[in-house]
């Protein structure tokens, strides 16, 4: 094959092709991924809600008196519930360095980071187009995107920001380090950064779980893939990228040897020509 | 021939020490070393036993778990001080763990000086002290050999030194404290006041106090009575030429011209006659020497005293009048470091003749008389008679020096002098001798005479530095000691110490060193006992103690006679005169060639752009030994220097500023920070005793503030006594930047 | 009812430090910091007419502790007695009641890591013990009881003798420990240690009142539009959507 036939830009499908497309499935996470995204979820859900009811002070509390009853009730006195916080916390820290440590060389490289987290031209106009789209304001096709779309990478790049900032005062806070005043900030500045995360996160949430669009991306955190339409339509850069790999691979493979190959993400090579 | 040991013999020194500061302990929190959160489960014991943060033996009981004295507190079985306790006392954790301790026997190695030490054995320690005794005592005789003692447990080397067969010994309790007070009382009632002071400040209707500064100076069941007092409405009189804490409660404030206090305490003799004020029944019954002394006091007015004193007639007429309305409900305090100008004596006696003009002594809420108890003792040879006599001068040069509590300073003379004989060897114990005692480069001078210098501590204290041999003793939490007996307590008392716990590192109890050393130099018979307990027992034998609830409760009293009427109750003698009158005009002064009656001398000015140096104590330290404890330490890490705002203006000193004391000889102390206040005469400058300790083995006290005792090259000597008058030496302030 | 008091008489305290030094040695207070502390005022007045006195600090376990709204986790709280007491486990040190105090009574005990303070030696109240300051007092200078008891000698020394409390018109959140003295003692010593006004830090100032109606505000303005988005969702249906 001198030229792919792997399109360069989104075409129309037909309706047989879509659904030939909506059977295959691509991988997109890997286990570990996925279940570094649903303890993390859970850290969340208990930090937040054991971090919400510590803070008590008339001049600083956020939630209404009868969700701190409700903690309370939940964790007994107030001392464990600074405990369970703080116990939470550093293993999410100890899992995260851990993740660093050991996944860093795989997870945390330059290619990684630029898919996940560095947004190009395309990306912006997406979010523009999406922001319109879902307001009901825009009909405009949205541009291709990469494994992550344009949302999913500023959500990222926001809790890559963040993460090491809600971290480190937290620690700050619970070995008391760099003095007294050091800490009166770090309560500060963790519950401002976590504000930020948490608006994020109602975005990341209602997106994931709600948006009918993007449900096919919320099963592949369960899963671990996506069916080819929905990668096709929606992260049209990555399954070009795909593909493309899949075509490399296929004629190495072709060329090295006369063997079948095996059938990956339950597509053939010959199906990938669309349109 | 044996003999029983007499109560000096072994209370040695009940009742010790002064402003002038002799060190010798010191001690702080190890915060390693005190356990954290002990108060959960663990079980403690509480162990009745006695103070020594500073001299004055509150009891005390001291919380021990696993081996570790966790708190000191106030013992409330204690019948003197009821559970109450000062800074110091609840601090004593601090002494027992302080990281500087000596801990185990060192010999020195570098130069005199340099502080440095091999560690060496007990045995070897001992081997080395014990001959090298022995040769001194051979080729020099054992009057070579001074010994200078404080606190409780350096009676058993008093015993030892006594049957060594030297009779100089010497505590700064004397000559640098209370020896002219109690020369001056036991001239005019037959006896010293004794330690504590028996003054009934809580029955007082009005208290004077002479330079003293009792709640900076702090003795807590003195503080006690005297809050007491002032709560039911005592009146108070308070002759201080600095604005004290007591000035600030006084009713009537005497900022008095230092130095001047004889003429002022004769100008109220006189009102007191003049008016008739005295008590005239008491005069006539118990006293002799009135015509004299009324004869004697007639020119000196107030108007002739408010010349000398600086002090307005009128206030010198009304306190007078304020004693005579209150008599004989009146303490006059005799005060207790009372070493100032030389005329010590007499003016102790000028006291004493006003307390017994005010029909004070052995009257309720004056002073009270002391009730003997019964003691045991053991059948002992008699100590050796020396031939030379002793080389201090007491008894001879100065004849009302006491024999018991010796002069220090004529120890120091005659080491430098070698006069009347040489003296070869210093035994230092318990006290610091470069703060305690003035002139300290003279104190270096005999020094570094000596063959030989041994200093027996708990601190490196600044003359460990020069020391040959030295003793780690045993913190007052890890010895037991001679009992306290109390007899000049209004209900007299038995208190023990007993160990709270054992000794840490290779430390041993002063008992211990003591009876080690007699057998090496085979003075055993002298030490007829084998064990605290046996000791205990033999004190106690006729006290018909149940030595089990002592040892429990910590202390045991017994039925005081504190009045002239249980006196006569009892059919004692009233005073301890040899004709059982109040010698209102001592014929034995006449005698002795010393004037009868007191009599004003003058004193000098300071030289121009100099102040007069005065010094006191503050409440959370003891002269230069709690300075290094890390709990007193953390209340108050230096000294600083009182000056008044008029005369700081007129230098261009500003209040918090540091300076350097220096005095009209030139020697300068090391950095102070000034105090610019009003509530100091303008001719004197104040500071607070026990700091600008040079022991750099002291990691926390050393270098920290100025030293009084170094800027005391001058001392006027009491002829009477021997003591050094120390409020002499004049100062001037100078910027720290121009030192640099 | 229990509410605790304390009283100093000022005409008996000499400001030997007693209390303070018991007081450190009873609950291992790092030397150089205190729960009680004793302040001299400065000597007033002209030579030799002067006046000065001694102030007493502790914790006054106010009424109305302006400590206790300024922690952010409740970590102090007034107890059923009135005593102003602090949660160590809850405690994280952030230093915001320190400030809060009018009185200087808090710090950051640098060992623990965490504030500390006098609470009227609670344990000892506990066992039967009266405050370590007070058993200790050599000048007997020191009274606590209760305020609700007609017969303590505190309720005598407040209501009959008329002792003080530092408090200005300004700042009077009800401090209950007290001072008996001569009167120009103790007006010197209330006029020369007034209360300060109760504040948070900067960051405690920030966080009320910028950083949580900012977030408030920030998490609301997302939730709201994420439910115009579903409501829009909802109007045109997920079919066209799924186009």
């Amino acid at each position: 094959m001198k030229t792919s036939a792997i399109p360069t830009h989104p075409l129309p499908l037909t309706a047989e092709q879509a659904e030939a497309m909506e059977q295959r499935h691509i991988k997109k996470h890997h286990i570990a991924i996925m279940l570094l995204h649903w303890f993390n979820a859970m850290v969340w859900g208990l930090e937040l809600m054991t971090g919400l009811a510590l803070v008590s002070s008339p001049h600083f509390r956020v939630v209404p008196m009868w969700f701190l009853e409700l903690v309370e009730g939940l964790f007994g006195p107030r001392s464990n519930l600074l405990r369970a916080h703080l116990t939470v916390g550093m293993v999410w820290i100890v899992v995260f360095l851990a993740y660093g440590l050991f996944g860093g060389k795989t997870y945390l490289t330059k290619e990684v980071l630029q898919k996940e987290i560095a947004l190009d031209r395309d990306d912006f106009q997406w979010l523009r187009i999406r922001v319109l789209g879902i307001l009901g304001r825009s009909k405009e096709p949205l541009p291709p995107q990469g494994i992550y779309n344009a949302g999913q990478k500023l959500f990222a790049l926001m809790v890559y920001a963040m993460l090491p900032i809600i971290m480190l005062t937290g620690l700050i806070m619970a070995f008391h380090l760099f003095g007294t005043a050091a800490v009166g900030w770090a309560v500060l500045i963790h519950f401002v950064t976590v504000g930020v995360v948490v608006c994020g996160l109602i975005v990341h949430v209602y997106m994931g779980a709600v948006f009918p669009e993007e449900k096919p991306a919320f099963f592949s955190m369960i899963t671990g893939t996506v069916n080819e339409l929905f990668a096709y339509s929606h992260h049209f850069k990555w399954w070009r990228e795909v593909k493309l790999e899949d075509e490399i691979w296929l004629h190495q493979r072709r060329s090295s040897e006369d063997a079948v190959p095996p059938a990956r993400g339950g597509s053939d090579p010959g199906q990938n020509t669309v349109g | 021939m044996k003999r029983t040991i007499t109560r000096r013999g072994f209370m040695g020194s009940v009742g010790v020490a002064s402003v002038a500061g002799l060190t010798g302990m010191a001690r702080p929190l190890k915060a390693q070393a005190h356990p954290t959160g002990w108060r959960g489960t663990r079980r403690v014991k509480k162990i009745a036993t006695i103070c020594e943060m500073c001299f004055w033996r509150c009891g005390v009981l001291a919380s021990v778990a696993d081996g570790k004295v966790l708190r000191v507190e106030g013992n409330p079985d204690h019948p003197m001080t009821q559970g109450r306790l000062c800074a110091r006392g609840n601090a004593g954790t601090g002494l027992l763990y302080d990281r500087d301790r000596l801990k185990w026997p060192l010999m020195r190695v570098g130069k005199r000086g340099e502080g440095v030490f091999k560690r060496v054995s007990w045995d070897e320690a001992l081997d080395f002290l014990a001959n090298k005794l022995k040769n001194l005592k051979q080729e020099h005789g054992p009057e070579s050999v001074a010994f200078f003692p404080h606190g409780v447990s350096a009676s058993f080397f008093h015993t030892l030194m006594k049957a060594y067969g030297t009779p100089n010994s010497a505590e700064p309790a004397f000559a640098q404290c209370r020896g002219p007070r109690e020369v001056g009382y036991a001239l005019t009632f037959g006896k010293g006041l004794g330690s504590p002071e028996p003054v009934d400040l809580e029955e007082a209707k009005l208290v004077v106090l002479i330079g003293s500064h009792l709640g900076e100076n702090v003795f807590t069941s003195q503080i006690t009575a005297f809050a007491k007092g002032l709560a039911r409405g005592a009146k108070l009189v308070v002759v201080d030429p600095r604005f004290s804490t007591a000035a600030e409660k006084a009713d009537w404030w005497l900022p008095i011209r230092p130095g001047t206090d004889l003429a002022l305490l004769l100008a109220w003799i006189h009102v007191l006659i003049a008016e008739g004020l005295y008590d005239q029944d008491y005069i006539r019954k118990y006293a002799e020497g009135f015509a004299e002394l009324a004869a004697h006091v007639e020119t000196f007015t107030p108007e002739w005293a408010e010349e000398i004193t600086q002090l307005p007639a009128a206030q010198i007429r009304d306190t007078a009048r304020a004693m005579g309305q209150a008599k004989p409900a009146v303490v006059v305090h005799p005060g207790r470091h009372v070493t100032w100008y030389g005329d010590d004596t007499q003016r102790s006696r000028a006291m004493a003749i006003l307390t017994a003009l005010l029909g004070s002594y052995g009257r309720k809420g004056g002073i009270f008389l002391s009730t003997s108890i019964p003691r045991g003792g053991f059948e002992v040879p008699d100590f050796p008679e020396s031939e030379r006599g002793r080389a201090d001068g007491a008894g001879t040069k100065f004849p009302l020096g006491s024999k018991d509590l010796g002069i220090t300073n004529g120890l120091v003379d005659a080491t430098v002098s070698s006069q009347p004989y040489p003296i070869k060897a210093w035994i230092v114990y318990g006290q610091n001798v470069l703060q305690s005692i003035p002139q300290p480069e003279r104190t270096l001078k005999a020094i570094e005479s000596l063959d030989l210098l041994v200093v027996v501590d708990v601190m490196p204290v600044d003359q460990v530095l020069y020391a040959d041999l030295v003793l780690p003793e045993a913190t007052y939490l890890e010895r037991y000691d001679a009992p306290t007996i109390a007899e000049t307590a209004k209900e007299p008392f038995i208190a023990v110490r007993f160990p709270a716990c054992d000794p840490m590192y290779e430390s041993k109890p002063g008992w211990w060193i003591a009876k080690q050393l007699a057998a090496r130099l085979g003075l055993e018979a002298f030490f007829p006992w084998a064990s605290p307990e046996e000791h205990l027992a033999g004190i106690t034998e006729p006290m018909e103690l149940n030595l089990a609830e002592l040892r429990t409760r910590g202390a045991h009293k017994f039925p005081g006679r504190p009045y002239l009427e249980d006196r006569v109750a009892a059919g004692e003698p009233l005073f301890e005169t040899e004709n059982g009158k109040i010698h209102l005009y001592s014929k034995k002064l006449k005698e002795l060639g010393f004037d009868p009656l007191p009599r004003y001398t003058p004193v000098e000015d300071p030289p121009k752009g100099f102040f007069r140096l005065i010094y006191g104590r503050a409440p959370v330290h003891s002269f230069a030994r709690t300075e290094n404890n890390e709990m007193l330490h953390g209340l108050m890490p230096e000294n600083e220097v009182w000056l008044a705002a008029q005369a700081a203006q007129a230098l261009g000193l500003k209040d918090g500023e540091k300076v350097v004391l220096e005095n009209a000889d030139g020697t300068k102390s090391l950095p102070i920070r000034l105090k610019v206040t009003e509530g100091i005469r303008s001719d004197c400058a104040y500071v607070v005793h026990g700091f600008g300790q040079r022991s750099r083995l002291l990691t926390r006290a050393g270098g920290k503030g100025a030293s009084d005792t170094d800027l005391m090259s001058r001392v006027k000597v009491d002829p009477l006594m021997g003591g050094t008058g120390m409020r002499v030496n004049f100062v001037r302030p100078l910027a720290l930047a121009n030192q640099n | 009812m229990t509410r605790y008091a304390m009283v100093t008489d000022l005409r008996k305290c000499v400001a030997c430090q007693a209390c303070t030094a018991s007081c450190n040695a009873e609950w291992e207070v790092p030397a150089g910091l205190s729960r009680t502390q004793i302040r001299k005022t400065p000597i007033k007045g002209t030579f030799p007419k002067l006046v000065a006195g001694t102030l007493v600090a502790q914790c006054a376990h106010c009424d109305d502790a302006p400590c206790v709204p300024a922690c952010p986790s409740a970590a102090t709280s007034k107890d059923a007695k009135g005593i102003v007491q602090v949660n160590r486990d809850v405690c994280i040190g952030c230093g915001f009641c320190v400030e809060a105090c009018p009185y200087e009574a808090r710090f950051i005990n640098p060992v623990i890591k965490k504030v500390d303070k006098c609470d009227f030696c609670s344990p000892r109240l506990e066992r039967g013990q009266l405050p370590a300051c007070v058993t200790t007092c050599p000048a007997n200078a020191k009274f606590f009881g209760d305020l609700d008891d007609r017969n303590s000698e505190v309720f005598r020394m407040v209501f009959s003798e008329g002792a003080s409390r530092r408090d200005t018109p300004e700042i009077a959140v009800g401090p209950n420990v007290y001072y008996l003295g001569k009167r120009e003692q103790v007006d010197l010593v209330m006029a020369s240690y007034p209360p300060r006004p109760p504040k948070l830090p900067v960051a405690g100032v920030l966080w009320e009142r910028a950083a949580k109606p900012l977030v408030i505000g920030a998490v609301a303005m997302t939730f709201l539009g994420q439910a115009a988005a579903f409501f829009q969702q909802l109007r045109i249906g997920e079919k066209e959507h799924e186009d």
